[in-house]
């Protein structure tokens, strides 16, 4: 029986063979897909477990083995070119300290070890710049073990016991902390894997729903004549079993032949896939692999779902021995397939004000709000394209109108199917571009020509254990003299006043440039910010500080404030010089490597949505062209009866061309109005934002996805004629 | 004679229309029965709930000694399988499948293993006059041609009643009496019952007797007289 | 059948004894009603009277048929216009049972059973013929074939009818 299947299913003409290539197809795509998600989550959490060293400070997380002689140990975050940068200062107690992974022992003081992009970033840049911010001489490279990624910054510096417990945040460990981030509450460095992995989830599904429904239109493909000769079977005996077993048998090989493939596929996708750095580092090629888990469930679970899914779909449409004759015409959709769509966008309302408190919360909430919406207008698209065919055959003139609505309205499900993927891609498309448009115009990255962002700032905070320079410190030699350095600024610190910032510095200074924020009228000194940062949004003005102009000088420092014209060279030389004459505070740093991290992101996600949208545009306008030339072929008979009866060809045209533009432009219009609602609702709800109108590329990716959906439609217009030549009319 | 197939005021309708409203039947052992009637007077419809291919609404079926109407899909399939065999007319062959696994596959589909089967259906070739088609497709056949390979598909396994539903009905009056001279001589051959529908009267002229079906009813004697 | 035309075409294959004439004539047309022997020679007399054939020498003493027919140009003739001209074509009605049904209509009897009646006769009769078809020879066989088209035509005529029976009743009882 299972040889019958196979045989079958090879020889079932070329409209079975293109059947069977697109399933497979689209099965391999998504296999080598699934893989790709899988595999990226393997990646996230290697990833996150090569940051588990950096954590060694929270002793009480550490594992590894215990050595004898305690380590100093001090990490801090430094900055070089807009790149994050881990120090790690450590100070050797005895001949056994703790090592961390790829390294052989601590350095001792004078020496250091860095990461190897570090260490080509200290041949190829000027040692004031990055190199003087390490005592000493680099005696060594940190191995790959040691590395969250091949672009990791990291440098580990030996001192004296004596200077490492001099800096902030310094502690003594025995062990080096070898659990993964996420396991490890008081682990801040890593990734927040878990929201990675969601969103990669979400990733997935956005591709593999248009993937679904697109293996869903090619299984449909010649169906009629599949139909008709399983009809023959029956008749002649074949249980439904039977039927199901070499039915199950076809669309199974076209799994499995798709499984395959996506294998073969995945290693590409994997070399493209390291360079996409969601996590904001890249991964290490190795760490993007797969388990032997994920691979027998992709590779045995993907053919298995397929065999399923036949069984499933066969259970819908029971072949009689009598074969479809009999068929008679589905039920109209009713109104209530509206309703889930209105479900989620009501779920996605109800939440404004109530936004979840935890992360979780939010994601479940927010993405099962507009899921819901997604899969409310997969269910919605029948009873729509209903809606367009009524409105079409009441607008009827033409022959072609009437025959295209009436048509629609016998069997708006199939009508809808031919445009559904190209539905979901705009909803996706819509609903991504509405959030990150709105989100980059609130907070987005440094709008450009703001000088103050690239204003390079070290300060000490006495509320986290920042021990203030007294009030004589000067500033560095050389600091003010650093070509491309505009001025440095000393704020001074007045301690807890109130509600007001602690810093305090004197109007005149502020006067002199007027991109910072200035004094209210009449003060002589203003209540500042350590970095002289103000708030997002609001005012300007800076409040009045108690403080007198004379009292300034007497106060310690609570921060330096280099204001540069943004030139690598003095940022870094300016840090640099910082960083070796206050050795033992947090590290100087800029607005702009503040908020660097969260463009980053928002960077990423953005081309994430455009992979997205991009891809599942394609995968619906491949959808659509299945369709409509199997709906074609399907029906090449009636069609060229019609033209031997003398309708013409334009005619014809026109049928088609109605019957898929109508529930195309239909289902658009709803799409993207249901995107924009829950871009809109989401942005209320989570982040109190408003909706801001999309960029021109949305207009042309919609305008582009649309003019393609109507060349397809087109394109199919040489095969109508091919079809419904004179030969077709023939009885066979 | 004992009764191969018989209906008791069997009724069935498609959505409102009805298509049968309490036909009687009887069919004895070896009988062949003509079933004629005009277009939608339901005999094709008869016919089908005989052979177990539509379930009638109300009324009972008898087939080969026992009742048919009450089994369920795969136990209908099974015996359609092994005791019936079916000649319509046309579409029926499997189009993706030569000849020979055309005519095997009843037997394949019985559980008959692929060599045997397919010896077993190259028999049939010979003694319908179609030898050198085994390979064939069925695209590559005549209409009369793709009738007797029909045919022979009923027949190979052997069945105790063959159905017929307008066997000759897209064939010539010439090729269609071949066809039926080679149906009425196997099925005597072998002692089928055979349940013959036709609106033709030359063709129904090949049975023992006819019975006329008209709005869904047996008109005409049910019983062999 | 026109017997006098179906002998002048036997004869013009060849002179022909009176005897062979009507061995011929039942073999291929008779079927059932042998020719006597009466009526071919008073046939072939009326035939030669008419000039269409002569009798072409008297072999003496050889038995009683020594007179062998022979067809003349006029005869020859004669069967050439009657193997061209097509038959006349009759309308076959059937009058007696065209008859029954109305009157049956008319006195309100049961006309549906007539019609029922005789189209059981007719396929009774048409499977005798197709019986007669398959098993005896061509010849045979185009004969019950010519028999069977006619039935199948006269059950045609049935079937309109039965379904026409109430419009039928309709015009005959106003």
């Amino acid at each position: 029986m299972i040889r019958l299947g196979l045989r079958l299913a090879v020889t079932g003409g070329r409209a079975a063979i293109a059947r069977l290539a697109l399933v497979g197809g689209a099965v391999a795509l998504g296999v080598a897909l699934l893989l790709a998600v899988f595999a990226g989550i393997n990646a996230v959490q290697s990833q996150n477990l090569r940051y588990a060293w950096l954590n060694s400070a929270v002793t009480e997380a550490a594992t590894g083995t215990e050595a004898a002689d305690a380590a100093g140990w001090a990490l801090r975050e430094d900055y070089f070119a807009g790149r994050r940068m881990a120090r790690v200062d450590v100070a050797v107690t005895g001949p056994d300290s703790p090592v961390p992974p790829g390294m052989t022992r601590l350095p001792a003081p004078g020496e250091y070890y860095v990461s190897p992009a570090l260490a080509s970033l200290l041949a190829s840049t000027p040692a004031d710049q990055l190199g003087d911010r390490f005592p000493g001489r680099q005696v060594g490279v940190i191995g790959d073990a040691g590395l969250a990624s091949p672009d990791s910054l990291i440098a580990v510096v030996g001192r004296t016991p004596q200077e490492v417990a001099g800096i902030i945040g310094a502690t003594k460990i025995t062990r080096i902390v070898s659990v993964s981030p996420q396991d490890c509450s008081g682990c801040y460095v890593g990734v927040g894997s878990d929201g990675i992995t969601l969103i990669l989830s979400v990733v997935a599904a956005a591709l593999l729903f248009p993937l679904l429904m697109f293996i869903g239109t090619a299984t449909r493909l010649a169906a009629a004549r599949r139909e008709q000769r399983f009809a023959a079977m029956r008749l002649v005996g074949a249980t439904p079993r039977q039927i199901t077993l070499i039915a199950t048998v076809e669309s199974t090989l076209a799994a499995a032949a798709g499984t395959l493939l996506g294998f073969a596929l995945f290693p590409l996708l994997r070399l493209g896939l390291d360079r996409i750095t969601f996590t904001g580092e890249r991964f290490f090629l190795g760490d993007l692999s797969l388990t032997w888990f994920n691979v027998l469930l992709v590779g045995a679970g993907v053919p298995l779902g397929a065999a399923v899914a036949a069984r499933a779909a066969l259970r819908r449409v029971r072949i009689t021995p009598l074969g479809v004759a009999r068929r008679v015409t589905p039920r109209p959709p009713r109104a209530w397939r509206l309703l889930p769509v209105a479900a989620g966008l009501c779920e996605l309302a109800w939440f404004i004000d109530r936004r979840p408190r935890t992360t979780n919360g939010q994601t479940e909430a927010y993405l099962g709000g507009i899921f819901l919406t997604m899969i409310g207008l997969v269910v919605a698209g029948p009873y729509l394209t209903m809606a367009g065919s009524r409105v079409l055959a009441r607008l009827a003139r033409r022959p072609a109108t009437l025959i295209a609505g009436r048509r629609l309205a016998d069997d708006p499900r199939a009508g809808f199917r031919a445009v559904s993927g190209l539905m979901l891609a705009l909803f996706v498309t819509s609903v991504a571009t509405g959030v990150i448009t709105s989100i980059v115009a609130y907070r987005g990255e440094t709008p450009v020509g703001t000088a103050t962002y690239d204003n390079l700032s070290i300060g000490w905070y006495p509320d986290h254990g920042g021990k203030l320079p007294a009030a004589d410190t000067p500033i560095p030699a050389g600091l003010t003299t650093t070509p491309g350095v505009r001025d440095v600024l000393v704020v001074r610190y007045q301690g807890i006043v109130g509600n007001l910032p602690t810093g305090a510095i004197g109007c005149a200074d502020l006067t002199r440039h007027p991109d910072l924020g200035q004094c209210p009228p009449g003060a002589q000194v203003g209540a500042v910010y350590a970095d002289l940062s103000r708030p997002d949004f609001g005012s300007d003005v800076y409040e009045a500080s108690p403080m007198t102009l004379a009292q300034l000088p007497s106060l310690p420092v609570n921060s330096f404030v280099v204001l540069t014209d943004g030139s690598r060279a003095a940022l870094e030389h300016s840090r640099t010089l910082l960083e070796s004459t206050f050795p033992d505070g947090r590290f100087p740093s800029t607005e702009n490597e503040w908020r660097s991290d969260f463009a980053r992101t928002l960077v990423q996600f953005q081309r994430l949505a455009d992979v997205v949208i991009v891809a599942s545009l394609v995968i619906a306008g491949c959808s659509l062209a299945v369709s409509l030339a199997g709906g074609i072929n399907e029906r090449k008979r009636p069609f060229a009866l019609l033209r031997l009866t003398g309708v013409r060809l334009a005619e014809l045209r026109r049928v088609i061309t109605l019957e898929s533009a109508v529930p195309l432009l239909a289902v658009s219009a709803v799409a993207i109005a249901a995107g924009f609602t829950a871009a809109a609702l989401f942005l209320r709800s989570q982040l109190d934002y408003d909706l801001k109108p999309p960029g021109l590329s949305y207009y042309v990716l919609v305008g582009l996805g649309l003019a393609v959906s109507l060349g397809l439609i087109a394109s199919t217009m040489p095969l109508l004629r091919r079809v419904t030549g004179p030969q077709q009319a023939r009885n066979d | 004679m004992s009764a191969a197939l018989e209906a008791r005021g069997v009724a069935l309708s498609f959505g409102e229309t009805p298509a049968l409203r309490g036909a009687d039947l009887i069919v004895e052992t070896g009988e062949i029965v003509a079933v004629m009637g005009p277009s939608g007077s339901g005999k094709s419809t008869l016919l089908h709930c005989l052979a177990g291919i539509l379930v009638p609404d109300a009324g009972e079926i008898h087939a080969l000694g026992r009742r048919i109407d009450n089994l369920n899909e795969a136990e209908r399939s099974e015996l359609r399988r092994d005791r019936f065999g079916f000649v319509f007319q046309f579409g029926q062959l499997v189009p993706e499948l030569t000849a020979e696994e055309n005519v095997a596959l009843p037997l394949l589909l019985g559980g008959v293993r692929r060599e045997p089967a397919l010896r077993r259906a190259r028999e049939w070739f010979g003694r319908l006059g179609i030898d050198g088609l085994e390979r064939r497709r069925s695209g590559e056949l005549s209409g009369g041609q793709a009738q007797r390979v029909a045919l022979a598909r009923g027949l190979v396994g052997e069945p105790a009643v063959l159905f017929a539903d307008e066997p000759t009905g897209a064939l010539d009056s010439f090729t269609g009496e071949q066809v039926m001279d080679l149906l009425v001589d196997s099925a005597r051959r072998q002692g089928a019952t055979v349940v013959l529908v036709t609106h033709e009267a030359r063709v129904a002229a090949y049975a023992d007797r006819e019975i006329m079906v008209r709005d869904g009813r047996v008109t005409s004697p049910a019983v062999a007289s | 059948m026109s017997v006098p035309l179906t002998l002048l075409g036997l004869l013009e294959r060849q002179p022909s004894h009176g005897y062979d004439l009507k061995r011929d004539y039942d073999l291929w047309f008779g079927h059932g009603r042998a020719l006597p022997f009466g009526q071919v020679y008073s046939t072939l007399a009326r035939l030669a009277r008419d000039g269409k054939v002569v009798m072409d020498e008297v072999t003496p003493g050889e038995g009683p048929e020594r007179k062998r027919y022979v067809i003349t140009d006029r005869g020859a003739t004669e069967v050439d216009t009657w193997l061209t001209e097509p038959v006349a074509p009759e309308p076959h009605q059937q009058t007696v049972l065209f008859a029954k049904v109305v009157l049956a209509l008319m006195l309100d009897r049961p006309a549906e059973e007539y019609l029922d009646t005789q189209r059981r006769a007719h396929l009774a009769r048409m499977r005798e013929l197709t019986e007669a078809k398959r098993t005896g020879g061509l010849v045979e066989g185009l004969l019950a074939d010519h028999g069977l088209f006619h039935l199948e035509a006269d059950l045609r005529w049935i079937d309109t009818t039965s379904a026409r029976l109430d419009a039928l009743r309709a015009q005959v009882k106003p």
